[in-house]
């Protein structure tokens, strides 16, 4: 089979993902009613409010935040060379959260506009603290390990913020940092699905550039690419997509880390393919695992970012046992 | 017919140590150099500033009468590739997928690969004889093959120089004459540094002789492997003598306190 009918199979998938997840729900949709409600010619008022203000934004931003999460994983991994690259494991998350925590205890009255805007300034202050030790080490292979580091500096004082404020606050951001799709509107699809697209764009422009990178930065700059500038543009495109999806949905970890490595395995490994497979892949994942966060309780939800983290840490150590054994 | 290549009194200096002194040399259409000399001879230093990967040397290096500094590195790509001493590649990369790698420095932004391209890639890796190892994975191949693979990527880039860095290492004796009658047998302009000086006799058609940065020789590959000449730079006894049935020499060296038969010159 080729790269492009697996694509197409993906892509198909992706539209009955979005379909059957808008029927699935505590509240009983049929198929039927599904399509009148979608075709605005909904007679019940009850079934159009769930589809059109609940599940609908719900399903789609949980595609697009699927997409983003995997080509963001998908791209660190390439660019710094480590399959064990992850938005999570490099201290964007815990940048976005240190700053989404801040604009949540002392903004609460301006959260709209106030904390996807902190939380994307906490994500590039991560991004420049990871890289600045990076260049002081000069190693581009610790770019990774500082990135850890990066990470735990900026959970502990997310932690220590949160001990000491308010206990409303406190746990409003404790459970927002666990990742949930419950609050989503069709506004934050909107601001997601741009930035993604516009994250695409840059990274398919670049595709040809991060393939040479496979091969090793010696071989990358006899190609003619300037493999500085394009690690510090792949980074920011990495820190927008993540911290804008962290600033609406919270911490939904490991997204990043499986998807790339199961298209690589059933696609292909340059970039077009990958992020391409990465964005349907990553995007049908979380349409998913949300489903289960919404149903899996009977009268309560699970945190989405539970269950990628559940699943994401034994794959983690999967792929560590299989790079060992490689 | 001006030079391909021509270096002029390039100096390049770091960490207050000269690296390259005052070289000056010229690299004509079609001809194969070699770069041979010690280690620490300043050999790689010196590909690394044609390829200006290197820019604080002082001197001119020009390519077609332009310099090389004037050039982006887009455009010093599309006329120089560089089959690399070893590479690290990461993930399951496919010979295919390596030998497209030669598309990047003509392609714009967005293109896609052309079914022109598609072939010109098939054509690449059967001429350099691994069409039947197209898919498989590069990493899985032996260091020979890996070399044949990044050669077919120069083909696809279509450069008009081929820098190669010592594409001998780590190959056995077989290998190594593959490796050599392959790039000999394209029929352009190669640059490469070399330790092996036999293979080096019997491949290239002019020899650049450097030590500590300098050139101590630029000439026809029999006036370079003088054996006075590399006894002082290799600092061994050097023998000389003329292969049977070839126009080319070999060279043979010895510690002062071994013994040989042979002519020993420095005796």
């Amino acid at each position: 089979m080729t790269k492009t009918s697996k694509l197409t199979i993906l892509l198909v998938l992706a539209l009955v993902s979005i379909f059957i997840a808008l029927t699935i729900g505590p509240a009983n949709i049929s198929v039927t009613e599904l399509i009148t409600c979608l075709t605005n010619e909904c007679h019940n008022s009850v079934s159009k409010m769930v589809v059109w203000q609940v599940r609908l934004p719900r399903v789609l931003v949980g595609l697009v935040a699927g997409m983003g999460l995997a080509c963001a994983g998908a791209i660190l991994q390439n660019i710094t060379r480590n399959p064990l690259a992850d938005p999570y494991l490099f201290g964007i998350v815990s940048g976005a959260g240190l700053g989404a925590t801040i604009a949540n205890l002392s903004l609460a009255n301006q959260l709209t506009i106030a904390l996807p805007l902190a939380a994307f300034l906490g994500a590039l202050f991560a991004v420049v603290i990871v890289l600045l030790i990076a260049k002081a080490l000069q190693r581009i292979d610790q770019l990774l390990l500082a990135g850890i580091a990066v990470s735990f500096m900026l959970a502990a004082i997310t932690q220590f913020i949160l001990y000491l404020g308010d206990p409303f606050a406190s746990n409003r951001v404790l459970f927002w940092l666990m990742g949930s799709l419950t609050r989503v509107e069709m506004s934050h699809f909107t601001i997601i699905f741009s930035i993604v697209i516009i994250a695409l764009l840059i990274i398919l422009a670049c595709h040809r550039q991060i393939d040479a990178l496979l091969l090793g930065d010696e071989s990358a700059v006899s190609l003619g690419v300037n493999v500085d500038k394009l690690r510090l543009l792949m980074l920011a495109v990495c820190a927008a997509l993540t911290a804008t999806i962290v600033a609406y949905c919270g911490g939904i970890g490991f997204v990043g880390l499986m998807i790339p490595h199961i298209v690589r395995q059933l696609i292909g490994v340059t970039t077009l393919p990958l992020i391409i497979g990465s964005a349907l892949m990553g995007g049908i994942f979380l349409i998913w695992v949300d489903v289960i966060a919404r149903t899996a309780l009977a009268n309560a939800e699970i945190p989405i970012g539970i269950i990628t983290s559940a699943i994401g840490s034994i794959f983690f150590l999967f792929i560590m046992m299989k790079t060992k054994s490689n | 017919m001006p030079a391909l290549l021509s270096v002029e009194a390039l100096h390049w200096r770091i960490n207050n140590k000269d690296i390259l002194k005052n070289i000056s040399f010229n690299v004509n259409k079609g001809e194969i150099l070699g770069i041979i000399g010690p280690n620490g001879a300043g050999k790689t230093s010196l590909l690394n500033c044609i390829l200006n990967h290197q820019k604080s040397f002082t001197g001119t290096i020009k390519f077609r009468a332009k310099n090389v500094k004037e050039y982006s590195a887009k455009q010093l790509a599309q006329h120089f590739a560089v089959v690399a001493q070893k590479t690290v590649p990461i993930f399951q990369l496919s010979v295919f997928d390596v030998v497209r790698m030669g598309l990047l420095p003509h392609k714009s932004m967005f293109a896609l690969d052309s079914s022109y391209d598609h072939r010109q890639i098939l054509l690449a890796i059967e001429k350099v004889g691994l069409s039947d190892l197209k898919n498989n994975q590069y990493n899985q191949l032996s260091g020979g093959e890996q070399q044949r693979v990044l050669v077919a990527r120069a083909l696809v880039q279509k450069a008009q120089v081929l820098v190669l860095d010592e594409p001998t290492n780590h190959l056995d004796v077989y290998y190594q004459h593959q490796i050599l009658q392959l790039i000999k047998s394209l029929n352009i302009t190669v640059i490469m540094t070399i330790h092996d000086l036999n293979l080096a006799a019997q491949y290239c058609q002019r020899l650049l002789l450097l030590d500590q940065g300098k050139i101590i020789a630029n000439d026809i590959t029999n006036n370079v492997l003088e054996p006075k000449q590399l006894s002082q730079v290799f600092k061994l006894n050097c023998l000389r003598e003329q292969t049977p049935n070839s126009s080319f020499p070999r060279v043979y060296f010895q510690l002062a306190s071994d013994t040989g038969s042979g002519e020993k010159v420095n005796d």
